[in-house]
């Protein structure tokens, strides 16, 4: 990452649905090629803010999968840590009910919060301020 | 989501295209699923999908799962680089059978 793209921030909203996942991805590419993140960590990247999107729809808005809510994604870049924020209106998340399953159970499901945890640095729960319920903090250190 | 499937013998080759999300896993399954039902061994060609998350991942799995369970076989085919990673993320190389 070059000195000249520190301190940036980006962000976009989109409908709660899961045919926003590719725009959420499109969204994500185009700020890393304009953060000049490194090519091998980008689709990382964006693999775990897709899944974070995805867990939004999932089970945020479990109940209520024709809502015309709006998440908004931040990506900001700030002394050479990436941080990632989400912001939805749906049902409070109840982090104690956040893990994922035990990788050696092989059964589908379940994998979306582990890869998020093996990709970034910390993931953190902030309170939602006013008027969004959940705000999803995620980091990553980027390398020199 | 594009597909398109060959036949020979007793293999039917499923060659997907696209991203595979959430969004399209339904899609994937009403294509995998019914020619594992058959009774017919699979071969999934993952050389066009240039992205897959963990509800594709999920798709794989329950895919090899319900081969085991008819007797039959699904391989997974010309996998690539960035799908392979996820597998790998997931622990499922040695799982799941690729070629």
């Amino acid at each position: 990452m070059s000195m000249e793209n520190l301190n940036q921030s980006e962000k976009k909203d989109f409908l709660v649905s899961s045919a926003s996942l590719k725009d959420v991805r499109a969204f994500s590419r185009d700020v890393f090629e304009k953060f000049k993140i490194d090519e091998d960590l980008r689709e990382e990247l964006v693999l775990a803010i897709a899944e974070a999107a995805q867990n939004i729809v999932k089970h945020a808005y479990k109940d209520f999968p024709n809502t015309q809510d709006r998440m908004v994604v931040r990506i900001s870049c700030n002394d050479e840590v990436l941080e990632i924020s989400f912001f939805d209106k749906g049902k409070p998340v109840e982090e104690s009910k956040v893990k994922h399953r035990a990788i050696d159970d092989i059964k589908p499901g379940g994998l979306g919060t582990f890869f998020i945890q093996e990709i970034m640095d910390s993931i953190k729960f902030e309170p939602g301020k006013k008027p969004w319920i959940n705000n999803l903090v995620l980091t990553k250190k980027l390398a020199n | 989501m594009t597909y398109k499937i060959t036949e020979e013998d007793n293999i039917s080759t499923i060659f997907l295209d696209g991203e595979i999300d959430m969004d399209k896993t339904e899609e994937v399954k009403e294509v995998i699923f019914p020619i594992i039902d058959s009774g017919k061994n699979v071969a999934l060609n993952l050389s066009n999908v240039q992205y897959m998350d963990s509800s594709g991942i999920s798709v794989l799995i329950e895919s090899h799962q319900k081969a085991l369970e008819k007797g039959t076989k699904v391989i997974i085919k010309d996998v690539s680089k960035s799908v392979l990673k996820v597998i790998m993320m997931a622990k499922l190389e040695q799982i799941l059978n690729l070629e």
